[in-house]
């Protein structure tokens, strides 16, 4: 391991070591996808515009300084932003300008010595700058040319705009969330950004993985929206099977199930405020445990809830009962006691929770400390697998703007120390 | 390594063999995500069926093991064997690649499976643990379901209503779940390439906690850099504090999302030209609107206008004309608007599975399209220990 204090590329140790990416992704769900590259040792170079920061990079979410939304930064500093660090860890960055044709003869040199292209632009971009991937197999004939957008690369909405709660909203997602009879809840997260991005990140695997038993590359076309139908589950196929509608009163079911017929099922209030557990039921023996911990209280013995059809079907009034038992107890305590007997039952927990009073996820070193030399130390995100085998190193923080121009286009293209003086002095880098 | 041509491959997994022994929907998922990619995906079932063949929905409305829609989505692309007991299990896991487990610790001791020493017995297996914690921890065995899972994992305190008396509510379909079978694929997709150059399998340990304690977006960088915990808000980001309203209802009571950012100028220029020319714009189209700070100040007539503008149209209409416009809008659609989607039909999206007795029934296509591998066949879920007689055990 290297000294923390060292910024300096170093061959890395993984799975994907020798394979070298050029990537032009932004935002996000593109940095989110390239992100689990870099954890496991490819050499992911972040390709950034000067001109044209990365969201990431502009939108105030720094270390000891709580800004209200949309107060935004005017004058950001590019490497101070949280969100990037976030996103970009492991990865090396430069800056080309690619609207200048010397910056993009420079994005070829790159592009020529890497195995991997990756883009999240509107459909088009890649393409007023020549970048198809006909040109991308002239420049690197065994390239893999990962595409993701919202919509696809085909189809008559391609170029539809689009970021998470768009996709959310036209594949489904947020239609069937929420309470019935009301507005959708829908979600509270940029949900299928994430998604998008691990199932980009899924495909740059699997066309990497066959690769190495063909030497063929391939154009990958990744829809968000279309991952997001996959994800709307079993209820996708009772529309399509049973032409079921799901636009009644009766759908969607908030907490609750259809399907089985849980209950209690729900979100309870407990100590303190906006503080709640959600209580799985699923059969008799639950119910019993549950009934034991809540002291054997009169009402559960009411003929209302003597099986799981009957709890099922008098949700409401059980309903009342469990949540009038909760409120005014710990929700950790409550989740011990229930889970010590065999209940299903875990406290709602914010990231401050999952961060710092979640004994399960530390014991197994989930979040992770980087130094940053704007930010300071800085916590991350880590892969939620444990392998016995594979190597995650965590090398470095998300690179400053432009931090290693030198170091890729001098050591690893070979760029002359004059072409390089050049490169800057006429903005292409 | 062996260079093989793409053209007689239609699959680069059409070699592997996947053993499945799976009783939730995120072992099951993840199982599916190989075998639609060509892998033969062998599902271990007891001779009751396994317990997700008992969740509806019903094709037909008919309750039975072949019959639940729930079974379906999940495994498509199997094959389904019945073994009494798990003393078959090691012959197939003999020529496996993958194994794929969702029992927890005290499970897998009650069925008397070792991970760990199936690894040593066969070094070139991979064994893709998927359960609710992880296989160490305090927490490890503890129960958990969809809504528990994103409770405990952190997305469920980002999702509800801007009225906070009303608990947090679970997203959609089966979301913990999916996140387990995202990162499982994902861990699977990493040992499999580890493989190729070591020759050596390994013991995969996916956490649904963690899965879903990393899949909060924003919730953990606003965590970790300034310190505040973000707020849910209905159907729009958790914020540190309140924005404005994000879901327009129409006139058809559909609804449209779509969020107004003030400051960005361009976008309210589009705005205010897309909603004047259909006479709507009212005082939005004065010139001190033209100034940000005037709208940050008066945000409250903008909001109202905009509102009254989408109710008297219809969501559709919105939708279509608001993107033409170059808006980031979106119509809220339900699972049946999706089959006749004019887009979706252009890149045929919607596949046609066969079930006899039923005819086709429309599946959703992958969510990846490569130009390197032929498309795998989509076949219906197994029936009950339809393969029982065609695998070596």
């Amino acid at each position: 391991m290297q000294p923390a204090s060292s910024r300096t590329p170093v061959a890395r140790r993984g799975p994907l070591t020798g394979v070298r990416v050029a990537d032009f992704c932004w935002m996000g769900v593109g940095a989110c996808a390239t992100r689990l590259l870099a954890d496991f040792g490819a050499e992911v170079i972040r390709i950034e515009d000067r001109n044209r920061l990365d969201m990431p990079r502009r939108l105030p979410i720094y270390k000891n300084e709580v800004r209200t939304y949309g107060e935004e930064d005017a004058n950001p500093d590019p490497n101070k932003g949280g969100l990037f660090n976030n996103y970009n860890r492991n990865k090396l960055g430069v800056t080309i300008n690619m609207r200048t044709a010397r910056g993009r003869e420079l994005a070829d040199r790159l592009i020529a010595s890497s195995s991997v292209v990756t883009e999240n632009f509107a459909p088009g971009v890649m393409e007023r700058w020549g970048l198809t991937y006909d040109r991308l197999k002239q420049l690197s004939p065994q390239v893999i040319y990962a595409r993701m957008s919202g919509f696809g690369h085909s189809g008559p909405n391609a170029d539809y705009r689009s970021y998470g709660p768009v996709v959310q909203a036209v594949s489904g997602m947020s239609h069937i969330s929420g309470l019935p009879g009301q507005e959708p809840s829908g979600w509270g997260l940029s949900y299928m950004d994430n998604e998008a991005a691990f199932f980009n990140a899924a495909a740059l695997l699997m066309a990497i993985y066959q690769r190495n038993v063909t030497g063929e590359g391939s154009e990958i076309d990744v829809s968000a929206v279309e991952a997001g139908i996959n994800l709307l589950g079993p209820i996708l196929l009772d529309v399509a099977v049973n032409g079921r509608s799901t636009r009644g009163p009766d759908f969607p079911t908030g907490n609750r199930l259809e399907y089985p017929d849980a209950a209690p099922h729900g979100v309870y209030p407990t100590l303190g405020e906006d503080r709640w557990i959600a209580i799985a039921v699923f059969n008799d023996a639950e119910w019993r445990a549950l009934i034991s911990v809540a002291g054997d209280p009169e009402w559960a013995a009411d003929p209302g809830f003597a099986d799981q059809q009957a709890r099922f079907e008098n949700q409401d009034a059980l309903d009342a009962h469990i949540a009038a038992w909760t409120r005014g107890q710990d929700r950790y305590a409550l989740m011990h006691r229930l889970q010590a007997a065999g209940v299903a039952a875990g406290a709602v927990q914010s990231a401050e929770d999952t961060n710092d009073h979640d004994p399960q996820i530390a014991g197994r070193g989930l979040f992770f400390e980087l130094d940053h030399p704007v930010i300071g130390e800085a916590r991350f995100e880590g892969t939620p697998i444990q392998f016995s085998r594979t190597v995650q190193e965590n090398w470095r923080s998300a690179p400053l703007l432009g931090e290693d121009n030198a170091h890729v286009f001098k050591s690893l293209l070979g760029v002359g120390a004059a072409e390089y003086e050049a490169l800057v002095a006429e903005g292409v880098i | 390594m062996e260079t093989q041509s793409a053209s007689t491959l239609p699959s680069p997994f059409a070699g592997l063999k996947v053993i499945e022994l799976a009783d939730d929907a995120g072992g099951e998922y993840a199982g599916r995500l190989l075998a639609e990619m060509g892998a033969e995906v062998i599902k271990i079932e007891p001779p009751q069926g396994a317990p997700t063949r008992a969740l509806g929905p019903w094709a037909g409305g008919v309750i039975g093991p072949d019959n639940s829609l729930n079974f379906w989505f999940y495994n498509s692309n199997k094959k389904s064997v019945v073994l009494d007991g798990l003393e078959g299990l090691a012959p197939l896991l003999a020529d496996a690649d993958i194994f794929i487990s969702t029992l927890q610790p005290k499970a897998l001791k009650a069925a008397g499976l070792d991970l760990d020493r199936l690894c040593r017995t066969y070094p070139k297996l991979i064994v893709l643990s998927v359960t609710a914690f992880g296989l160490t921890g305090p927490w490890a065995d503890y129960k958990s379901s969809d809504l528990v899972a994103l409770a405990a994992g952190g997305p469920l305190n980002s999702c509800g209503y801007d009225d906070h008396a009303i608990p947090p509510i679970r997203p959609g379909g089966n979301q913990g779940y999916h996140t387990a079978a995202s990162f499982a694929h994902i861990g699977a997709m990493l040992a499999l390439i580890e493989r190729q150059k070591t020759g050596l399998g390994q013991l995969v340990d996916v956490s649904m906690h963690e899965g879903l304690a990393v899949n909060v977006e924003l919730a953990n960088p606003y965590w970790f850099y300034p310190k505040v915990n973000v707020q849910r808000q209905t159907c729009r980001h958790a914020q540190p504090s309140p924005t404005q309203p994000a879901l327009f209802r129409c006139a058809d009571d559909r609804y449209v999302y779509y969020t107004l950012i003030l400051s960005e100028q361009r976008s309210w220029e589009m705005l205010v030209k897309w909603m004047d020319s259909k006479g709507l714009a009212a005082q939005l189209v004065e010139p001190e609107f033209a100034d940000i700070k005037y709208r940050q100040d008066n945000f409250y007539q903008v909001q109202e206008v905009v509102e009254c503008f989408f109710l008297v149209h219809e969501a559709e209409q919105m939708y279509r004309e608001g993107q033409e416009a170059g808006l980031p809008i979106g119509i809220l659609n339900a699972p049946e608007d999706l089959f006749a989607d004019p887009h979706l039909q252009a890149r045929g999206f919607f596949i046609d599975v066969d079930h006899e007795g039923i005819g086709p029934v429309k599946y959703p296509g992958a969510a990846y399209r490569f130009s390197s591998m032929a498309e795998v066949p989509r076949t219906r879920a197994p029936r009950l220990g339809e393969h029982s007689g065609e695998v070596d055990g």
